[in-house]
């Protein structure tokens, strides 16, 4: 046996035959069932997508929209007791009364307080579709104002009860300056939730 | 298709699930898993806490030791009577130890104390005794003007404006002296008293009648505003001085005798008994004269002037 070429005696390696790329016979059939198979994934990937997209934009739209009617229902709630109190007539009343009238007004303060904090967290939390983010902005900042107001309220009350009444009137006419800013940052929320809804432009405030 | 052609498939579509829900979220600093990442956790709503009752005062004994005090002065129709007054002693005691509020548009409150009104509404009742004719609803008010203003005049730094002889723990050090503004009932027991004193007590008996009556606060004087429609009767020689508040007018009312320091002349019968009429600040300090005074109404509540909230639309798509 011939050391530099090991071949066991009987053992033959059999010579392969020249690899050649085997032939592909693309058939006009073939062709045309890939590209229609292409062009199908890829319109559902595009429709699947749209629809994906528009349902999750619905449901931004739903949970702000329930986001915002638990906020209205909440503050329907504290307006019921605001008006029952300013229909209270104060012209008779006796220095105890006045003082009742006022622990009712501040306990009224502290709840409208609470609950415009409240709803301003979660609305100002809410994923909202493009459109919707100058309504959403509006409503927050009305939000604000109005726990601003019932701030003041509260802290005229405050003064009230250390029988400083400069400082409560102070504090009314601070109140009554971001009840102001809360009725025209509910304008500008009418304004803009009906752009987003109509696609129309929204005019100048 | 073979099996081991849809294992890498479908292990990547896991891996875009791991990177879409867990990775990016925990990146991002979102909520993990498929929760929206705008919502926050929802408790339940805050509600309306009502404010506690405060606790009822307890009434004075009326068998308890009393001051009794007895006051000469002449009516509206020159009739001279004689008016008692008793005021339980523990009641005035109450008030020598009540501190005073500084802040002048509280004054208010000494006039409508609660635990004065059974014994200045008694004394109203005696002063002006309820009427069948309403045309003497005019005597019945000039009755109280009268009773008041007859009170001697005494300055809140005099010991002498004190049943102790001293001035009480809670006189107020102000620029120009002391200032105590004293409950009615204080007034009454001391038998003197100086203008807003005197106002004080006045507006008290007056609202016990069922008028509106308002403090007048000026620089160095303070005095009564009787809301009236309109006052001007033929006799007056004077036209009568009103100011408006609210809409409202209040006719300017004396509520001492003080002239101008007359009363410290040493010789009080000078000017004691010469009442002054509703609206005439003829003979009034300087300051009446000439300056607008401060209106501060009897029973103050802060009332502001906005506090509608305005239910809004909703927007469409909701539930």
């Amino acid at each position: 046996m011939d050391p530099d070429t090991p071949e066991p005696s009987g053992l033959r390696i059999p010579k392969l035959p020249d690899l050649k790329i085997p032939k592909l016979t693309v058939t006009r059939e073939k062709a045309l069932a890939a590209a229609g198979t292409v062009v199908f994934v890829v319109v559902v990937a595009v429709i699947g997508g749209a629809i994906l997209l528009n349902y999750t934009e619905d449901q931004q739209v739903a949970a702000f929209h329930s986001h915002v009617s638990a906020s209205e229902a909440d503050l329907f709630l504290v307006s019921g007791k605001i008006t029952s109190h300013m229909r209270t007539p104060t012209n008779d009343l006796s220095v105890a009364e006045c003082d009742a009238h006022m622990r009712e007004f501040a306990a009224i303060a502290r709840y409208g307080r609470d609950v415009t904090a409240y709803h301003r967290r979660i609305v100002a939390a809410d994923a909202v579709p493009e459109a919707y983010v100058g309504a959403q902005s509006a409503y927050v900042r009305a939000l604000d104002n109005l726990n601003r107001a019932f701030t003041f309220w509260s802290s005229a009350a405050g003064a009230y009860e250390m029988r400083d009444y400069n400082a409560a009137n102070r504090n009314i006419a601070e109140a009554d300056a971001a009840w102001r800013e809360y009725n025209a940052a509910i304008t500008d929320y009418d304004r803009e939730l009906r752009a987003a809804e109509e696609g129309a432009e929204v005019p100048p405030a | 298709m073979e099996r081991k052609d849809v294992l890498p498939v479908l292990a990547g579509g896991l891996v875009i699930l791991v990177v879409a829900l867990v990775v990016k979220p925990a990146l991002l600093g979102e909520p993990i898993g498929l929760a929206s990442p705008g919502s926050v956790p929802v408790h339940n709503p805050p509600v309306y806490v009502p404010p506690a009752a405060a606790p009822t005062a307890t009434p004075f004994p009326d068998d308890g030791a009393a001051y009794t005090r007895n006051f000469r002065w002449t009516a509206i129709d020159g009739g001279v009577r004689t008016t008692e007054v008793t005021v339980p002693e523990a009641l005035f005691l109450e008030h020598r130890e009540t501190p005073r509020f500084s802040d002048y548009n509280s004054w208010g409150r000494y006039a409508l104390a609660e635990a004065d009104r059974p014994v200045l509404e008694d004394l109203a009742r005696e002063i002006a005794p309820p009427a069948a004719n309403p045309d003497e609803g005019y005597f019945r008010l000039m009755n109280v003007v009268f009773f008041v203003q007859q009170i001697p005049y005494d300055k809140d730094e005099n010991t002498t404006s004190y049943i102790e002889g001293a001035l009480p723990p809670h006189a107020m050090y102000v620029k120009d002296g002391v200032e105590y503004p004293k409950y009615p009932v204080e007034m009454l027991v001391d038998g003197r008293g100086d203008c807003e004193d005197a106002a004080i007590l006045m507006g008290r008996l007056l609202d016990a009648l069922g008028y509106d009556t308002v403090l007048l606060r000026y620089s160095d004087h303070m005095a009564l505003g009787i809301r009236m429609n309109e006052f001007n009767p033929y006799y007056a020689k004077y036209t009568p001085k009103y100011f408006t508040y609210e809409g409202k007018h209040y006719y300017y009312v004396e509520g001492t005798n003080y002239c101008g320091g007359d009363a410290f002349s040493g010789d009080p019968i000078a000017v004691w008994g010469k009442p002054y009429p509703i609206g005439d600040t003829q003979d009034s300090l300087p300051s009446v004269q000439s300056e607008t005074p401060q209106i501060i109404p009897l029973r103050y509540v802060p009332e502001p002037g906005e506090y509608r909230i305005r239910p809004v639309r909703l927007p469409a798509g909701g539930a």
